[in-house]
């Protein structure tokens, strides 16, 4: 599938400027780069919540679109039935909740949870229900080691159940490394270099990458 | 005081035909009202907080100047509406307990919409974007907020009941305090007390402070069931 060119100008400034791309279904695509590069702004644009300065879904219609965001939401229900706003199917949610050691915090009440706690519960909504495009916005931000290893795996254990493509966004350049097939890096609203992950990572083609990796990776 | 508090309990005790009709048209008054501007409040709170829309400042604005008009200013201008010289007179409303209800709706619907909005607009954008990556639909995902909203609407509830039971200045002009008709718990305390007739006004403070009590922790009871 293709995403078609976008721009957002923020009070005169532009943030983003990106072309034409293309996501191949069941890869995994990881976005870095440094805070204000554009990241989440082409996450939310492509997630089809924040509008482009073309005004237009970047997307076909057809295509679907699974998005967690930043800071996603802990609605005031317990966790399972937080789990089934996405979609109601008890055996996938039981899946999720072993996997991401959700079963001790199973009944707590969504506005109960820990930071670590919502993220896990929130990764497990939005792999509750199989989409086109996964779009995950620092998924494992505020996990642990021990929970950041389960994340990774039940994200790669979706894309190969349900074929979908995975963009993930990430400032951890080891998660980048462990999974992604194809690296996008951002820089100043703009895309600097995309290709395979570990080509690209062990060997930058820019100097903003190669030194954006010597600092963080 | 030890006398008209002593005064006060036996009279409660004994049924007081009087105290019981005050407490009837006080807790028809307050109730009506407070759900009234509940109905009319939650649905524009919500829709002043999560709607996007040209000239929803401009309206937040408006709503929180009129959160602030005093009772008395609404009283007056409802006098002027219905009394024998105003364009409402044929309705006939002046002195009754519908028109003490309205004025007390006018004055409380802006409380219910401005703290309705104060809450919606913080959690708005969290679950339209949460929701809206789940792929839900708009209709599921506006009931999700109402429910989400129904702690606030609770503690909404428990302030415009708070507010309606304990206003003086609205009501006294447009019901006139008349006894066995308009005459509510905190108009008929100011008439007792100028009387210095201490007994039934301290009989009926007490009440009013009790209901408020029972209310309040009728409300948190709910509130916490619904956090559960």
């Amino acid at each position: 599938m293709k995403s078609k060119a976008c721009s957002k100008t923020y009070q005169g400034r532009c943030v983003l400027d990106v072309g034409e791309m293309t996501w191949q279904p069941g890869r995994i695509y990881v976005l870095i780069g440094a805070n204000g590069s554009g990241k989440s702004t082409f996450a939310k644009i492509l997630a089809g919540v924040l509008t482009s300065d073309q005004k237009t879904p970047v997307l076909p219609r057809e295509v679907s679109v699974g998005y967690l965001p930043q800071r996603p939401y802990a609605f005031r229900m317990s966790l399972e039935k937080n789990l089934s706003i996405a979609a109601k199917d008890p055996a996938r949610a039981e899946e999720l909740i072993g996997a991401l050691l959700l079963t001790e915090i199973r009944d707590k009440g969504g506005k109960s949870l820990s930071g670590g706690e919502t993220a896990r519960m929130a990764l497990a909504r939005v792999l509750m229900r199989p989409f086109d495009l996964l779009i995950l916005d620092e998924p494992s931000a505020a996990m642990d080691m021990e929970s950041t290893k389960r994340a990774e795996e039940v994200i790669r254990s979706y894309r190969d159940r349900t074929g979908a493509a995975v963009l993930l966004v990430t400032h951890s350049i080891g998660q980048a490394r462990r999974l992604g097939d194809e690296v996008l890096f951002f820089r100043e609203g703009h895309l600097r270099e995309r290709g395979d992950c570990a080509v690209h990572l062990a060997e930058p083609e820019t100097a903003e990458l190669r030194a954006f990796l010597d600092f963080y990776g | 005081m030890q006398t008209a508090l002593r005064r006060a309990i036996m009279l409660i005790l004994s049924g007081d035909r009087e105290l019981i009709d005050i407490l009837l048209v006080t807790g028809r008054m307050s109730i009506s009202s407070s759900l009234l501007a509940l109905l009319l409040g939650v649905p524009l709170g919500i829709l002043l907080g999560a709607g996007r829309f040209r000239g929803r400042n401009a309206l937040i604005v408006l709503n929180r100047t009129l959160m602030g008009i005093p009772p008395v200013v609404c009283g007056l201008l409802f006098y002027m509406l219905f009394s024998g010289v105003g364009p409402f007179r044929h309705m006939k409303l002046l002195f009754t307990v519908r028109i003490m209800v309205l004025a007390q709706v006018v004055l409380i619907t802006p409380i219910v919409i401005g703290n309705m909005e104060n809450y919606i607009s913080e959690v708005a954008d969290p679950i339209r974007e949460t929701t809206a990556g789940l792929g839900v639909g708009w209709p599921h995902a506006l009931l999700l907020l109402v429910r989400e909203s129904l702690y606030t609407i609770c503690s909404t509830y428990l302030l415009a009941f708070s507010r309606s039971i304990a206003e003086v200045g609205a009501v006294s002009m447009v019901g006139g305090a008349i006894a066995w008709k308009t005459n509510v718990m905190t108009t008929a305390i100011m008439q007792y007390t100028n009387r210095g007739d201490f007994t039934l006004g301290v009989a009926l403070g007490l009440i009013l402070m009790t209901l408020s009590l029972v209310v309040n922790s009728m409300v948190t009871l709910l509130q916490r069931r619904i956090s559960r």
